[in-house]
């Protein structure tokens, strides 16, 4: 877990050094990412801790799932429903919470195992 | 067991998750916080502007005023200068100083040329006093400007005899004389011809001796401006005209 939150510190620090940004524009396109992001990691915790977790299935998971909110991002604003993104956000959110529920009680069985 | 966790590709999801929240930080923090920053510049040049803009206008209203005193004075200036013109013109005019064109007539007085020896010569010449006679039939004839070969007739011009020749103003004319007059054609011929004098030159002694005399009526004499200097040194004008 340790390592994993370093993870997170070293690429807040990083982002934070470069103080890269992006255009007010894109804001929506990035919090979707973050919540991919955020998703897609959980989702690798619980993976892990289910023995189930596949680089591959992984990596490919992360990047179709942040391609797929990025587009509907996209469509929305093409197609004049901007609030589109919220499908994602929600989808994502739903998923976040869920996620972290199965890695809070798969982490709340290994540490009783111990 | 516990390493299981610990996959590349979940730290480097990671990392990025990280530093996507880093990003979407600096933008926020950029886009919200230079917001109230931008309207407060905007504020403070907005009352800069304002306080340019009270001041030009004080400025501009002074300028004006300023201008309005320079046009008021100006057109004083014009308008005195103006009158103080024409009335000038108005004095050069009578006085003479001026060429002068208009209706009039012109009056030819030459020698006789038949000259008869037994004959006293003097009979056969035009003298100062014709040429006064002339001149001062026309000026009865309201003559407002005479000439003669080309002297301006003047308030202090003086015709006077000079050897073989005649003295107008301080020049010497020979025969024949050209007198110019600018007046009513007909009063002036008239005058002429009714004066004592100039008939006798332009009747018996043109007959008699062959004088070369005429008068003719021209529809637009022209009559040349006084040459000479005209600078009183006795003579003070007196303000309020009589004594």
């Amino acid at each position: 877990m340790l390592v994993l939150l370093l993870a997170i510190a070293l690429g807040v620090t990083l982002g934070l050094l470069t103080s890269v940004s992006v255009p007010v524009e894109l804001l929506t396109y990035l919090g979707v990412a973050v919540l991919a992001a955020m998703d897609s990691s959980l989702g690798g915790i619980r993976a892990a801790l289910e023995q189930t977790f596949h680089d591959r299935a992984f990596a490919f998971g992360f990047l179709t799932n942040t391609l797929m909110a990025a587009f509907i991002v996209f469509i929305g604003e093409r197609i004049g429903v901007r609030e589109l993104y919220l499908a994602a956000v929600v989808a994502f959110g739903m998923r976040i919470f869920d996620n972290l529920s199965q890695v809070r009680r798969l982490l709340f069985q290994r540490w009783r195992w111990e | 067991m516990n390493n299981r966790i610990y996959r590349p590709t979940l730290v480097a999801v990671a990392v990025v998750l990280g530093f996507l929240v880093a990003v979407a930080f600096n933008t926020t923090s950029k886009f919200v916080i230079s917001r109230p920053q931008r309207v407060s510049d905007l504020v403070s040049v907005v009352r800069d502007m304002e306080q340019q803009q009270t001041a030009l206008q004080g400025r501009y209203s002074d300028l004006r005023d300023r201008m309005d005193v320079l046009e008021r004075e100006a057109a004083e200036d014009s308008g005195v200068r103006e009158s103080f013109s024409k009335e000038l013109e108005r004095v050069r005019l009578a006085a003479g100083l001026t060429a002068v064109a208009g209706p009039g007539v012109e009056v030819l007085l030459g020698d006789g040329r038949d000259v008869d020896p037994d004959v006293d010569p003097n009979d056969y010449l035009i003298h100062d006093t014709d040429i006064t006679a002339v001149v001062n039939a026309l000026i009865v004839g309201g003559a407002e400007a005479v000439e003669v070969n080309g002297e301006r007739i003047v308030a202090t011009t003086p015709i006077r005899c000079a050897g073989t020749t005649v003295l107008v103003n301080s020049a010497r004319l020979g025969s024949p004389y050209t007198i110019r007059a600018i007046g009513e054609p007909e009063r002036l011929e008239e005058a002429v011809l009714n004066d004592p004098m100039a008939a006798l030159v332009f009747g018996p002694y043109k007959a008699q001796f062959g004088l070369e005399v005429s008068i003719a009526d021209v529809d637009d004499v022209f009559v040349s401006a006084y040459r000479g200097s005209m600078r009183p040194r006795f003579a003070a004008s007196i303000k309020g005209g009589d004594r």
